[in-house]
């Protein structure tokens, strides 16, 4: 990947340290992806995505800036893209998904700290992630006790601009959320030079509602007892939405649809009749996580959904196009981000409901419940979880693991019993 | 090399041939996967994608970049680059 090396250096990255973790990736995507037979044609995309992961896209965001345009990062699926797309901003993702940046983190955070935050501080810190280097500003929120207290740290090295997200749902928090929106909005005016109208934030609306709603038609492919796509693929397609421009990902998201719809009515499915279907739901899996549905996708299943932000959390709900003023749009906006279902809120019954609703739509036939170390939240709501899912009849299997690969092999002992428990 | 596991691999030195020749062969219908070149081959080129190709088609793309005057580097065989349950993430 030496075409990008001057870029990287611009940058002020670790070139040597980078290298180790490019060392690694043509493995992984070979193990994972290029193992399935029947692949759609159409994740061509995804597959030259990630195989110049750090070169295009970062190449792109180095261009836009030239152009005057600001870089948000952001870390979670609360903060609105519509804003910063209304001050002609551009969003990247920035989770870490690899153990490669854990030891980094660890410097500075707690090792009982999740390895998605500390993963997340080691990519800064180590110089070795393009997209922690180009961002702007980073966009942080109070979701969680690790990620507030992370934000502290990066909030030294880069600006940083925290949400203050209610941990309730009442009619209130609404409010509060909307007035967070606003806020957010000026803080985004004042940093691109760029004003926001109701004209461009509805604008805006309307782009990451297409995006929603092209995710959506992948995903409701999924549902298809002949099944188009593996949990790997649909995985990957949704993990570099984060980091997309939003309309093109909805271009390609609704040429992957057009295919896998194809597919559906020639009767071409990636698994064997019979295959036993799972929804995995928990903490995020961020890119390139793949362990968990590589695992179970060779252990004889094939997982067709995933109840969490890196899955449906993404695009279901979308913001009403409607409203007119800048504050009907903020309070609109709101309104479909406090309908995200996250493990912060109390109560949080909601998400046990779209569990419940999603095994019936992607005819489940077990659920894994499956949480990193250290993160406090999902691990205790997993009794709520698995005691609904006992309730009506679901196979459930409750796990935690890290970014690691030293309990791959128990992690398969413990999903392959599973999967054999539901035949 | 003979393995079942025998992959050939087609270098660029600039993704946009790759992707040129990726359209040339999806055009002539000729399996094919766009992969990061594998590390043992990544310092002879400067572009990180490679297009990857089973040995049932790799005459078929040898004819197709000879029909096109298709740019790339080079053609490369590696034998056990794909094990699914090797468990060893990024």
């Amino acid at each position: 990947m030496a075409d990008y090396v001057q870029m990287w250096k611009d940058l002020g990255m670790d070139i040597e340290a980078h290298d180790l973790l490019c060392q690694v990736l043509p493995t992984a995507v070979g193990d994972v992806f290029m193992s399935q037979e029947n692949r759609p044609t159409a994740m061509d995309f995804w597959d030259m995505v990630i195989a110049e992961v750090h070169g295009i896209r970062p190449a792109e965001l180095l261009e836009a800036q030239k152009q005057g345009r600001k870089v948000f990062g952001t870390f979670c699926v609360f903060v609105p893209d519509e804003v910063v797309i209304a001050a002609d901003g551009i969003v990247t993702g920035l989770c870490g998904g690899s153990q490669f940046w854990v030891p980094a983190g660890e410097t500075v955070l707690p090792r009982s700290t999740c390895p998605l935050i500390k993963a997340s501080v080691g990519a800064r810190l180590s110089k070795t992630c393009p997209f922690f280097r180009i961002a702007d500003m980073y966009v942080g929120e109070t979701t969680c006790d690790g990620k507030k207290k992370a934000y502290e740290i990066l909030g030294r090295e880069v600006p940083m601009h925290i949400m203050d997200l209610p941990q309730m749902k009442r009619p209130k928090d609404i409010v509060k959320w909307k007035e967070e929106i606003a806020e957010f909005a000026k803080v985004v005016e004042e940093f691109t030079g760029n004003e926001i109208t109701a004209e461009k934030l509805g604008n805006a609306i309307r782009i990451v509602n297409e995006k929603r709603k092209a995710l959506k038609r992948v995903y409701d492919a999924r549902k298809s007892e002949c099944l188009p796509i593996s949990g790997r693929d649909a995985l990957l397609m949704i993990q570099i939405s984060f980091f997309d421009d939003p309309e093109r990902c909805a271009k390609m998201c609704n040429r992957l649809a057009d295919e896998l719809e194809q597919r559906i009515r020639d009767g071409v499915s990636v698994v064997p009749e019979g295959t036993k279907r799972i929804l995995v739901t928990g903490t995020p899996l961020a890119v390139p996580n793949w362990k968990l549905h590589n695992i179970i996708e060779t252990s004889g299943a094939a997982v067709v959904c995933e109840e969490m932000c890196t899955g449906t959390r993404y695009f279901e709900n979308l913001v009403d196009e409607t409203a007119v003023t800048l504050d009907e749009q903020f309070m609109a906006l709101s309104e479909r981000y406090m309908k995200n279902n996250c493990a912060c809120f109390t109560p949080n019954t909601g998400r046990i409901d779209d569990i419940l609703r999603l095994v019936k739509e992607y005819k489940v036939d077990g659920v894994i419940d499956c949480s990193l170390k250290f993160c406090c939240l999902y691990d205790t709501e997993k009794y709520n979880v698995s005691r609904a899912l006992k309730e009506a009849g679901v196979p459930v299997l409750s796990l935690e693991t890290d970014y690691t690969d030293t309990d791959a092999e128990q992690l398969r002992t413990r999903i392959g019993a599973f999967i054999e428990m539901l035949q | 090399m003979s393995g079942q596991d025998l992959r050939y691999y087609i270098l660029f030195e600039d993704y946009t041939h790759g992707m040129a020749l990726h359209e040339l062969m999806l055009a002539d219908g000729i399996p094919h996967r766009i992969v990061p070149a594998p590390r043992s081959l990544q310092g002879e080129v400067s572009c990180g994608m490679a297009l990857m190709v089973k040995p049932c088609d790799i005459e078929a793309a040898r004819a197709c970049i000879e029909r096109h005057r298709a740019a790339h580097h080079s053609i490369a065989a590696l034998e056990g680059q794909i094990r699914p349950r090797r468990d060893r993430y990024c």
